[in-house]
């Protein structure tokens, strides 16, 4: 069995979501904190502050996936599967305690 | 109905919880013979997510204030305060990741090292964090109920 690259769309989207996954920890803990300009914007946007932080990382995670699948002439983004999984495991763990430690500490 | 909505999507989640743990199985035994098998399982665990996330999102958006309220006004404020909180934005991650999945399964899994640690991880990943969701969905329920009755 082989180490070799997992193609141009798992790799663009392995790290879309990385960036997504970070993002959505990140806008989590500003929104929260200003609440009179962030989080009554989007509230304004759409029904639910809930819904537009959905289509804002769901925008991004598509955007930012398309466009490094278009990196390097077409070919992608070059990046080894072990490093990928570090990545995408990494900004999982570390958005999931950026989420969890705000609400329990400081939100 | 509202009750409904409210089971359906906590049984979805159960769902795909069991489909991760099918899914992550069937990669720790990649072959070339279920490479079809591996496929659909992380379509029918992206389906399940997305399905998932929009009935739950129908009844957070619609329905839960009433309950946010009551859970406020009881004891167990912690049930809104952090597990809700926590729940709401964490599911977010659980539905990129669960939508990744399907491109990552794409890979010869029998073949490819790389791509199969990485669909294990994420497929890990997804059965942990469904569960923690339901486990805090429990929670967040019993924090209404224990409001009621110190009503």
């Amino acid at each position: 069995m082989k180490n070799i690259e997992i193609g141009k769309y798992g790799s663009s989207f392995g790290l879309s979501f990385a960036i997504t996954s970070l993002f959505s920890a990140l806008l989590v803990v500003l929104k929260e904190t200003s609440q009179h300009t962030v989080l009554a914007w989007m509230k304004a946007v759409t029904p639910h502050h809930w819904i537009t932080h959905t289509l804002l990382d769901l925008i991004l995670f598509v955007v930012l996936g398309l466009a490094l699948a278009k990196a390097n002439k077409g070919q992608g983004i070059k990046i080894s599967p072990n490093r990928l999984n570090n990545m995408i495991v990494g900004a999982f763990v570390i958005s999931g305690i950026i989420i969890a430690g705000f609400y329990l500490f400081i939100g | 109905m509202t009750n409904f909505l409210l089971m359906s999507h906590a049984v979805l989640g159960s769902l795909l919880g069991l489909a991760g743990v099918w899914l992550f199985v069937d990669v720790l035994n990649a072959k070339e013979e279920n490479q079809a098998r591996i496929r659909m399982m992380s379509l029918i665990i992206a389906g399940l997510m997305w399905l998932t996330y929009l009935l739950a999102g129908y009844f957070y958006v619609v329905y839960y204030s009433a309950d946010k309220a009551l859970i406020l006004k009881g004891p167990w404020t912690f049930a809104h305060d952090f597990f809700m909180e926590s729940k709401e934005h964490v599911v977010m991650m659980l539905l990129l990741l669960a939508t990744c999945l399907p491109i990552f399964a794409y890979n010869n899994l029998a073949a490819n090292r790389g791509a199969r640690k990485i669909v294990l991880w994420a497929t890990g990943l997804l059965i942990l964090t469904t569960v923690a969701m339901e486990g805090a969905g429990a929670i967040i329920s019993m924090g209404v109920r224990v409001a009621l009755l110190c009503k």
